[in-house]
């Protein structure tokens, strides 16, 4: 009885929470963009074209920190076997990968303009997009199975996995992309970053990882909402705790 | 997955112990809250329709699976923790032979071993006491579904285990074989080590086995 | 037995397997011979091209078989449920894979002998530093299976599609790709003291990736 009264308080308490947050990313979000479009001034050499930086630098930090958590979060499931983990593992992935499909979108678009081609190899890039590659990978190992705890298990492995392989290709397409110098390569960034551009960076990065928050709460939210579902169709079967 | 504290003592009577054992399969379940205790040197018969559980029970024993909620102790051995001494202890017998082809029959016995530490004069008792020590040197790609399964029950002597598990030994064999699985199973039970067999088929009545019966992932009557 | 004891006596068993059957020759020499002729038509057939490209063939090919030569190292296991047999048996699962990966390197090493062969022959690689040149294959090589062998497990699984398991492994292993292919072309032209720093790059990949399998591949195995 108790227990019940409790969780409802809790389910209240976190939907409240859940709100505020979404409000708050909006919030962020708004002023980011007016930090992004207005305030900062434009790039001395790219001009009004480096603003997509506002953007794509914090979906590319986004991108990496979904899958540092998708990393964590697989490890404590396979350490704990607590289905939590899963859940989170799970929803970042699935966060992740829109992060970073956006990251590598942005990166082409401002490319393009700066470059004169979509795409160039920038390392970064690139290993944004074997990242994402890895992240798609971790999604369909997901759907091989039904069976909830041989599904979580084998994602988590392919999260440590995939995670640890993650610094070794930037390492190797770093070096790769050294070789060929080129024509001087004007770095998807600045050459100084000063006071309001910076400002509107972290704005940037502020508001993309309160999104982040809000969009994780919203889909372990629907997770365990599955689960529950997946439970209630057993229970006449079978009775199970948490 | 839901843990159970570890079992307290080592329970030396018990050779099985579930308890409250779920296994799913998708969303359907092969076990439903499964109880069953079985002591040492027991001999148990699985009967039951096909469906009803009765593989699954028997792979979740012998830890080739993991239940889904439950959980118990086999031989003394949590099955959540403890698997690879449980797995050191105990044999599975099934219709597949988990034989590779392209060795012979003696080399797949000298396989497991030599994997697991053990002499190699065992491999060739064991041989003889299945009657295979001509066809030794054959590959088991040529055995007929009865010589598999004797390797199989070659491979079981060497290895020698307390508990033995079998589900449907003799589906499919001829005669020769069914007559030495037979011979295994009575030789087990003379040996007191604990048996558990799953069949449709009477098998080794004068074992006088307590019979559990299965239907629909539960245990019925019996546990 | 120790670890690495159980893992010779897997790798054993593989290759003998590999050997007796014949996949090895039968199929994974010919793919890659067809790959390169295909790479051939592709990009040739003017020479200046396809020099340049040659050592990037080659890995090419490398990585293609990689794939093939990895399931297969899986296949042999499903035969008759052989796989729980390994899982069954009181051993360290990190053996398995460390055999596995074992014996997938062998077998990757005598292809990349041969392809070798065909591709200074077909593209006049030349060679410049062969020490180097074989430690940059022996080095890659080892990634390549070690990532095949971790996750040859999942591909072998009832519901796996077809394209998983390559999605997998190649977004996994291009640093072996691009170091290999670098560490290749340099040593072709006698450069040594570049090809080291990409030698590095592969051992600390190889490094990574048979300790992370060694720690993960049980919690593959088990159901």
């Amino acid at each position: 009885m108790a227990a019940t009264a409790e969780r409802a308080l809790g389910k209240a308490a976190s939907r409240n929470g859940e709100r505020t947050l979404g409000v708050a990313s909006l919030i962020a979000l708004a002023v980011s963009a007016a930090l992004s479009l207005v305030v900062a001034p434009p790039d001395a050499v790219q001009g009004e074209v480096q603003r997509i930086m506002y953007v794509h630098v914090p979906a590319a930090w986004l991108a990496y920190l979904s899958f540092f958590v998708v990393f964590v979060a697989s490890i404590a499931y396979l350490k704990t076997r607590k289905t939590r983990w899963d859940r989170v593992a799970a929803a970042s992935a699935e966060i992740g990968v829109l992060f970073t499909a956006l990251a590598i979108a942005l990166g082409m678009l401002w490319g393009k303009p700066v470059w004169g081609a979509w795409w160039t190899w920038d390392p970064r890039l690139t290993t944004t997009a074997v990242l994402l590659l890895i992240y798609v990978g971790y999604l369909a190992v997901r759907r091989i199975t039904d069976n909830p705890s041989r599904r979580a298990t084998w994602a988590a492995v392919v999260g440590i996995v995939g995670f640890v392989d993650v610094p070794i290709v930037h390492l190797s397409v770093v070096w790769w992309r050294s070789l060929h110098q080129g024509p001087t390569v004007l770095r998807l960034g600045a050459p100084e970053i000063q006071g309001t551009m910076l400002l509107a960076l972290l704005g940037g990065v502020a508001a993309f990882t309160i999104t982040y928050a809000y969009l994780m709460t919203l889909r372990l939210r629907v997770g365990r909402l599955e689960e529950r579902e997946a439970r209630e169709a057993l229970s006449p079967i079978v009775e199970v705790e948490r | 997955m839901r843990t159970l504290p570890r079992t307290p003592a080592r329970v030396r009577d018990a050779a099985v112990e579930l308890r409250g054992v779920t296994r799913l399969f998708g969303p359907s379940p092969a076990l439903a809250r499964v109880d069953l205790s079985i002591q040492r040197g027991e001999a148990v018969v699985l009967r039951g329709p096909n469906g009803a559980g009765k593989s699954t029970l028997l792979r979740i024993v012998a830890t080739a699976l993991s239940p889904t909620y439950g959980g118990g102790s086999v031989l003394g051995f949590d099955l959540a923790t403890e698997r690879e001494e449980i797995r050191r202890r105990c044999d599975l017998l099934t219709h597949r032979t988990r034989l590779y082809e392209e060795l012979t029959a003696r080399e797949n016995l000298e396989l497991f071993a030599r994997l697991l530490g053990i002499p190699a004069g065992r491999v060739d008792e064991a041989l003889e006491r299945v009657a295979l020590a001509d066809a030794a040197g054959e590959r088991v790609r040529m055995f007929s579904a009865g010589m598999r399964q004797k390797v199989a029950v070659a491979r079981s002597i060497v290895r020698d285990p307390e508990m033995l598990l079998l589900d449907e030994p003799t589906t499919g064999l001829d005669d020769a074989a069914r007559h030495v699985v037979e011979r295994m199973i009575l030789d087990a039970a003379a040996e007191r080590r604990t048996l558990v067999i799953a069949t449709h088929h009477p098998i080794a009545p004068e074992l006088g086995a307590r019979v559990v019966s299965m239907r629909d992932g539960s245990v019925e009557a019996g546990a | 037995m120790t670890v690495l004891g159980q893992a010779s006596v897997i790798a054993r068993k593989d290759l003998v397997i590999e050997v007796r059957g014949r996949h090895a020759l039968g199929t994974l020499l010919p793919f890659a011979a067809t790959v390169l002729i295909a790479f051939g038509f592709a990009f040739g057939p003017g020479r200046d091209v396809l020099d340049r490209v040659a050592p990037g063939l080659l890995w090419m090919a490398v990585l293609f078989s990689t794939v093939i030569a990895s399931r297969r190292a899986y296949q042999v296991e499903t035969e008759d449920g052989a796989l729980e047999g390994l899982l069954l048996a009181p051993i360290d699962k990190a053996a398995v894979f460390l055999g596995k990966a074992a014996a997938v390197t062998l077998e990757l090493l005598a292809l990349v002998l041969a392809v070798l062969v065909l591709v200074v022959l077909l593209f006049d690689l030349p060679v410049a530093s062969p020490l180097l040149m074989i430690a940059a294959f022996v080095l890659g090589v080892v990634g390549l299976a070690a990532v095949g062998s971790l996750f040859g497990v999942v591909a072998e699984s009832a519901r796996t599609r077809e394209a998983i398991f390559p999605m997998l492994v190649l977004p996994l292993v291009a640093p072996v790709l691009i170091a290999g292919v670098r560490a290749t072309d340099l040593a072709a032209a006698g450069r040594s003291s570049d090809v080291l720093s990409w030698l590095g790059l592969l051992a600390a990949f190889d490094v990574v990736f048979l300790s992370v399998g060694v720690l993960v591949f049980g919690y593959l195995l088990e159901d």
